[in-house]
């Protein structure tokens, strides 16, 4: 309108301005984040107990979110948080998630590490794009697992490394890029230079069953 | 019309101020932080491989925001949550110490 011309070039973040901002932070993707309930133990099964909790494209949406949901740390035994494209089912089944692996890290020792601030910089590294380069088009999404034993957090990608024709990339190629991937994930979890990050195959998982499954490699 | 029924809950101006807000071209805009605040890393959002139009923004930038916005979501949060996250206190299972 024609009153507030004046004031129209006038960017005002939530720093000027917690409660009268006109600018907000665009994410390159749309996110969505999920929860998984922990079973009742009478035979419920897994896809009613993942849910999609809301989705969000912009930093300071992130924050509301983050600063009112309930602490990982809080959560109990058998709960999931995922955080993954917006259009991608956090489960093997999804189409898009079918040829794709994860990059993953077991805390074993849950006293020794702050869940909520790891879990928090991995969010952080995958919303603010640190996690992969502009033309990777691997990341899918981050998981963090709360068993009795420990703290799991995972990093799933579109493929296991594979060559991909359509962007001119060779079998070689595709490996170093999950291995970049698998690098900058194990350096939002801070880890030390003996802990590593092992990455494993979606469909090695599944036939696995409930025994870990076999790591292709680690970074 | 003395009775109405209960109101549903006002948006806080946090809450308007998020939805009408309008995308900053991170790129092409240039914003003067107040004093004190952080601009996104340039380094991450030069080069011409980068698609994103600067949508890039490194831990330390975005850890900014943390003490700054509070908002829940929407006014319906409280009972959103409990639908999908639930209170960790009535779900199965002994919880972790």
């Amino acid at each position: 309108s024609s009153t507030s011309d004046s004031k129209d070039g006038e960017i005002k973040t939530v720093f000027h301005d917690p409660e009268n901002f006109n600018v907000k932070h665009p994410l390159m993707n749309n996110w969505t984040l999920w929860f998984t309930k922990p079973p009742s133990g009478k035979g419920d099964n897994w896809a009613e107990l993942l849910k999609e909790v809301i989705s969000f494209d912009s930093v300071e949406e992130f924050w509301g979110i983050y600063n009112n949901i309930t602490p990982t740390s809080d959560l109990a035994l058998k709960s999931d948080y995922h955080l993954f494209k917006k259009g991608v089912r956090p489960e093997w089944e999804d189409s898009q998630n079918k040829h794709g692996g994860k990059w993953a890290f077991q805390f074993k020792d849950k006293k020794a590490i702050n869940i909520d601030a790891l879990w928090l910089h991995v969010m952080l590294a995958a919303i603010g794009e640190n996690l992969e380069d502009d033309e990777d088009n691997e990341v899918m999404g981050v998981v963090v697992n709360v068993r009795r034993g420990f703290y799991r957090i995972g990093l799933w990608t579109r493929t296991v490394g594979k060559a991909d024709p359509s962007k001119g990339r060779t079998a070689e190629q595709g490996r170093e890029v999950l291995h970049k991937i698998g690098k900058r994930f194990r350096q939002s979890l801070q880890l030390k230079d003996n802990e590593m990050v092992e990455f494993s195959g979606h469909t090695d998982s599944a036939h696995a069953g409930s025994t870990r499954a076999k790591a292709k490699f680690t970074a | 019309d003395m009775h109405k029924p209960i109101e549903p809950a006002q948006p806080t101006a946090g809450m308007q101020a998020l939805k009408s807000a309008r995308f900053l071209q991170v790129r092409s805009e240039l914003v003067n932080y107040p004093e004190g605040i952080l601009s996104p890393n340039p380094a991450l959002n030069q080069g011409t491989k980068n698609k994103a139009g600067g949508r890039v923004y490194d831990k330390d930038f975005l850890l900014q925001f943390q003490a700054v916005f509070k908002e829940k979501p929407s006014t319906d949060w409280d009972m959103k949550l409990k639908e999908t996250v639930g209170d960790s206190s009535d779900s199965a299972g002994p919880r972790s110490a």
